[in-house]
């Protein structure tokens, strides 16, 4: 299947610092890819390069087939919601009929549906709204553009919990219904983990995750219990934390665990907890960071 | 709808800016000059003005307030560099056209009036807003134009390179400006500058208005190439 985003050996470097390097990626078409990492990690440069409102220094971006930059065609297939976007000094429902106008599947009735869950007040100068009114106007825009490539880049700033809940429940139903390619980056990964399909993890502008989401819940687990079996049990296996009191041992370990192991583990009484993803994110992000400190 | 007319519209949402902004300015100015003439002596009065050039630098401003405040949206909403930068000069040259028109017409029924009644020139300008109808149209328009590519112009440079590209960018013009002095001056050729310029008619420096604002555009569309918002 040809992904709808392709990325290859992409690098951005700003002076002396590498943004992204050696950047290699493939975006599979309707499916909702979370984009991971920590601030700093390169997440909204990739976005922005993808949307070609950045430039990229090495490397080559393909979008539907085709280089963004510059591309009409393919740039109104796209649409773009920013964590720091600067809107126009114009009133919410300007800044929402001017959206409508240049995104071919825009569908009014979503866009006037949400507005109303935010509760955003289309008469109200964008200048005037709070962080996370603004936030919700990105959101009203990114849905209801319907665009074949939807980039969300933290685009929940600022929202209460309420209000982030009624974006996941929006943005899962109107993908049910209109499928599209989704991909969107986040902190808050716990909340969206169930979303996401596909999970791309980037840590100091390298991929260090790229797998279907399935593959990645099962790929590490926190294995709990008296230390000496709980190091017979790690032996061999890569390790991404480990935290020992007294006699009691609590290892994470990565690669994955099959039948044999758990009927191994439960022989040494020890307890088998796999990790949420956001546990995997910190644990790997913190096994790369020691790694890169050490090297 | 054609893109450009469509990023044309995506300016004009906010109409305030466009339309309310100059002719509110313009009147208000206009009013201004009203008032002074009817309370002073005739006899001091010579006519002129000169309150018309508010309307040139609400362009220049406006001419920013297209780069900084709506290019970023722009990109939102999916629009090249390339097209943003054209519909944004098809609305400016509406604009100006427009614009322009409408100070021909007020130029037409100040000179039928005498001057509203008072010797007031406020729409004519010695020189070069003074002459046939459709030179003051040409002249208004071209004037327009001219400050609005200069302001969107140093719009783009202050989002490509901040406040010190801007301060570059002036400091490049007045270098230029000032070589273009020295050289006048070691040539000893400053009567001939002299006699170019008195020489020059409305109509020609119009022209140069025109070539100059040939610059702006090619020098925007060159620095709008590679910004990033």
């Amino acid at each position: 299947m040809t992904p709808t985003i392709s990325v290859t050996q992409l690098g951005r470097t700003y002076k002396d610092h590498a943004a992204l390097a050696d950047v290699t990626l493939d975006i599979a078409p309707n499916a909702i890819t979370g984009l991971l990492g920590r601030n700093g990690a390169g997440k909204s440069t990739l976005m922005r390069i993808i949307a070609a409102q950045e430039f990229a220094s090495s490397g080559t971006v393909r979008v539907l087939g085709e280089d963004p930059m510059e591309n009409d065609r393919i740039l109104r297939r796209i649409t773009f919601v920013r964590e720091d976007q600067i809107f126009p000094d114009f009133k919410v429902r300007h800044v929402i009929r001017a959206a409508s106008w240049f995104h071919p599947n825009w569908s009014e009735e979503l866009a006037q549906t949400l507005l109303a869950d935010f509760e955003l007040p289309p008469n109200r100068p964008m200048k005037k709204l709070s962080r996370g009114m603004r936030s919700a106007v990105g959101i009203v825009i990114g849905l209801a553009a319907r665009a074949e490539v939807t980039l969300l880049d933290e685009p929940y700033a600022g929202l209460d919990a309420v209000a982030r809940q009624i974006f996941y429940d929006r943005l899962l139903a109107d993908y049910v219904e209109h499928p599209r390619t989704v991909l969107l980056s986040t902190h808050l990964i716990d909340e969206v983990a169930d979303l996401l399909e596909h999970v791309v993890m980037i840590d100091h502008g390298r991929i260090l995750i790229d797998a279907p989401a399935d593959t990645v819940r099962g790929q590490a687990a926190t294995i709990g219990g008296p230390a000496d079996a709980v190091e017979r049990f790690v032996a061999g296996r890569p390790i991404l934390h480990r935290r020992t009191m007294a006699s009691v041992s609590s290892v994470v370990v990565g690669g994955g665990l099959l039948d044999q192991d758990y009927r191994q583990a439960r022989d040494l009484h020890l307890t088998v907890q796999p990790l949420s993803l956001q546990e995997l994110i910190v644990h790997t992000s913190e096994t790369t960071t020691e790694a890169r400190k050490s090297a | 709808m054609n893109t450009y007319l469509k990023v044309a519209r995506y300016h004009l949402v906010n109409r305030v800016q466009y339309t309310l902004l100059p002719l509110g300015w313009l009147a208000f100015a206009f009013a201004v000059c009203v008032v002074i003439f009817t309370i002073v002596d005739p006899s001091t009065k010579n006519g002129h003005v000169g309150a018309l050039a508010s309307i040139f630098f609400i362009f220049l401003a406006l001419g920013v307030q297209s780069v900084v405040q709506l290019l970023p949206f722009g990109f939102a909403l999916g629009l090249s560099r390339r097209t943003y930068y054209l519909g944004t000069v098809l609305l400016v040259t509406g604009l100006s056209v427009t614009y322009g028109l409408l100070i021909t017409i007020m130029q037409e029924i100040e000179r039928a009036t005498g001057g509203w009644g008072g010797h007031l020139s406020f729409f004519r300008v010695p020189y070069i807003l003074n002459g046939a109808w459709y030179l003051t149209w040409l002249t208004a328009f071209m004037g327009l134009l001219f400050f609005f590519l200069l302001g969107m112009w140093c719009g783009l440079i202050y989002r490509r390179w901040n406040l010190i590209g801007v301060f570059g960018f002036a400091a490049t013009v007045i270098t230029v400006a000032l070589a273009g002095a020295l050289s006048i001056t070691w040539t000893h050729t400053w009567s001939g500058f002299d006699h170019f310029f008195r020489a020059l008619s409305a109509t020609g420096l119009t022209g140069m208005i025109a070539a100059l604002a040939l610059v702006l555009l090619t020098g925007g569309a060159g620095t709008m190439r590679r910004v990033t918002v």
